[in-house]
């Protein structure tokens, strides 16, 4: 439904110039829940705008049904956005912002109140109809920005990080009705965010990015069980970083060899980085496919659900494994143990030796 | 919490120096009003209260056609300073920026920088020879000379309202299928509002009680509520100049707490 090809933003002319977008390439389908990731900076925001028509794009094309968007004015994009800030109209009632969109387009008066009633229904504001905007708590500004922002039956709804502004608790209450209200309605949702936690439980597909380029495009559960690169692995979940020598289809870490898991047949022999999450880190033998090796635990981390033993390898590594408590047994290990670590061979994942 | 900022009232002699300021301040204008209801007919000499004189101004011809003609040049040179200076405003905080843009804000500013007196020689130079060349002695050179040194009192509060709006608000109207222009009428404007009322009443208040300009500029004949008091002092000293000058400060007080009310309220 929207293609993007290409799509390169620069802000500032000739030495001064940043680039913060290079060349970003990516499709988005009908009804997908599809989330922008990446640390502050990294170009997300900068595409959202692109998408939404605030800014002009300084080369390539945004393809929405078919049609070049890319310098279409905002107001004539069949795209609405939720804005950080909610950006409501203060001086307005919540209803009066809900039909703004419908009221600009020149609707007639009826249906603009019937689909303002439909909308507070939508998101459960229907009580407060009446109330200022700015007389509103942080959830309740965010229902009415999600239902203005949905009112007029955008064909994508941008969402620029909306739950960044709420505590805890109603953030997550905030994901759940999001998730519900996308499929309620069908609508494709494109979301900013920077939680990683919030991009893999809401998301269909999570574009991850750094430095105004993309990193990879994956569904959350890929992201997270095949990351392609450095950044990716240690932006999403945690993860332990080992250097390691792969050898004619063998990777040796430290003197202990294993076969090289499939689908991982880099092209040359010589030092690669090998990524194994906390949780896979097998404290003891582990499976006979499994690199084995040594390491002295250095401090232990409890979590309730878990606990989390940082060790070091014997040439230095840090290492992290994560084990489950047990309802019953004491601890696992003890500060200053020197305890044998394995890591399964289908837990390893070879990452190409960039970015340190 | 960190420390509660430094505290002014416990400093020692501060109520008695404020105390003292305001006496200063506002001792001779009791004094004025306090005369105006002065019943006796000799100034400083008094002989009970009475609404006497103010009777006596509102039946004054001359003081009802000058108050009727500084209203009048007032609200029109608030009103032209007022547009003027939105636009103004409105070009120098929302327009992408162009070359000339600090100039602007300058130049706008330029009046407030020149002593009055220059500008109110400069103008009658000129005027004069506008008025022989076209014959026309009307109010109109008042009115243009007034809103000029009206506009940057106008712009202050107005380009401080639009500088604190939240810009996303208008990015939020566009992205809601608003054009430039409705996003103007029912986004922009009605916030911008109280610093346009505000705006209004400050060049309201300067033109109502500016003196060298309009004496400078006046045709024959013309005299606006300042000029005319100026002449009936020179002349004629009676309680009656206390009661128009206090209803001249009424005016005054109304509409500068007016302005306060209007950008204090949902500021």
């Amino acid at each position: 439904m929207l293609d993007i090809r290409d799509l390169t933003k620069q802000f500032g002319k000739g030495d001064s110039a940043v680039t913060a977008l290079h060349q970003v390439s990516l499709s988005i389908a009908e009804g997908e829940f599809f989330t922008l990731l990446g640390p502050s900076g990294c170009g997300k925001t900068t595409l959202l705008r692109l998408i939404a028509g605030f800014e002009p794009p300084s080369g390539g094309a945004l393809v929405l049904d078919g049609k070049d968007i890319a310098l279409m004015p905002p107001n004539q994009r069949p795209v609405n956005t939720v804005f950080q800030s909610y950006a409501l109209f203060p001086h307005m009632t919540v209803a009066q912002n809900v039909g703004f969109a419908l009221e600009a387009q020149g609707r007639p008066k009826a249906e603009v109140a019937r689909v303002v009633e439909k909308m507070l229904a939508l998101v459960q504001m229907t009580h407060l109809r009446d109330r200022k905007s700015a007389a509103l708590s942080g959830g309740q500004q965010q229902r009415v920005a999600l239902a203005r922002a949905l009112a007029p039956q955008p064909r994508i709804l941008l969402l620029d990080e909306p739950l960044s502004a709420l505590d805890m608790k109603l953030r997550k209450e905030m994901q759940v009705e999001l998730k519900r209200l996308q499929q309620e309605t069908g609508l494709t949702f494109i979301f900013v965010t920077h939680d990683q936690e919030e991009a893999l439980t809401m998301s269909d597909r999570i574009a991850v990015m750094n430095g105004g380029r993309l990193q990879q495009i994956a569904s959350p559960r890929e992201l997270y069980d095949l990351p392609e690169n450095r950044f990716v692995a240690s932006f999403i979940g945690e993860s332990n970083f080992l250097m390691a020598q792969k050898l004619a289809g063998m990777i040796e870490i430290e003197g202990s060899k294993t076969a090289l898991p499939s689908g991982f047949a880099a092209a040359y022999d010589g030092p690669v980085i090998v990524m194994i999450r906390p949780e896979h880190v097998v404290l003891g033998q582990g499976p006979s496919d499994a690199i084995r090796l040594t390491a002295q635990v250095e401090r232990l981390v409890y979590f309730g659900t878990d606990t989390h033993i940082h060790m070091r390898l014997r040439d230095g590594t840090p290492l992290v494994a994560r084990v489950q408590n047990a309802l019953r047994g004491g601890a696992i290990a003890k500060v200053g143990d020197s305890v044998p670590v394995a890591f399964p061979q289908d837990a390893l994942r070879l990452l190409p030796d960039t970015e340190a | 919490m960190a420390e509660r900022a430094f505290n002014i009232r416990r400093l020692p002699g501060v109520a008695t120096l404020a105390i003292g300021c305001f006496v200063i301040l506002y001792i001779p204008m009791v004094i004025l009003v306090g005369n105006s209801f002065n019943a006796g007919k000799v100034i400083g000499h008094w002989e009970g209260v009475s609404l006497h004189w103010y009777v006596a101004a509102l039946h004054n011809e001359a003081f009802l056609a000058a108050a009727q003609t500084s209203l009048l040049l007032a609200t029109l040179a608030a009103l032209i300073a007022t547009i003027t200076a939105t636009m103004a405003a409105l070009a120098t905080t929302r327009a992408a920026d162009f070359r000339g843009q600090g100039a602007i804000h300058l130049i706008v500013n330029q009046p407030l920088m020149v002593p009055e007196i220059v500008l109110a020689i400069a103008l009658l130079i000129i005027l004069a020879q506008v008025k022989q060349a076209t014959g026309y002695t009307g109010l109109g050179y008042l009115i243009a000379a007034h809103t000029t040194f009206c506009i940057p009192f106008a712009y202050m509060p107005i380009r401080a309202r639009l500088e604190g709006m939240d810009l996303s608000l208008e990015t939020a109207a566009a992205d809601l299928y608003a054009s430039r222009f409705y996003t103007f009428r029912r986004v922009t404007l009605p916030l911008l509002a109280p610093g346009i009322l505000a705006g209004f009443m400050l060049a309201f208040v300067v033109s109502l009680d500016d003196v060298v300009m309009s004496d400078f500029l006046k045709s024959p004949g013309q005299e606006t509520l300042p000029t005319y008091l100026m002449g009936e002092l020179r002349r004629n000293l009676t309680s009656e100049i206390y009661a128009i000058s206090s209803l001249l400060l009424l005016i005054s007080v109304l509409i500068v707490a007016g302005s306060w009310a209007a950008t204090r309220k949902k500021a």
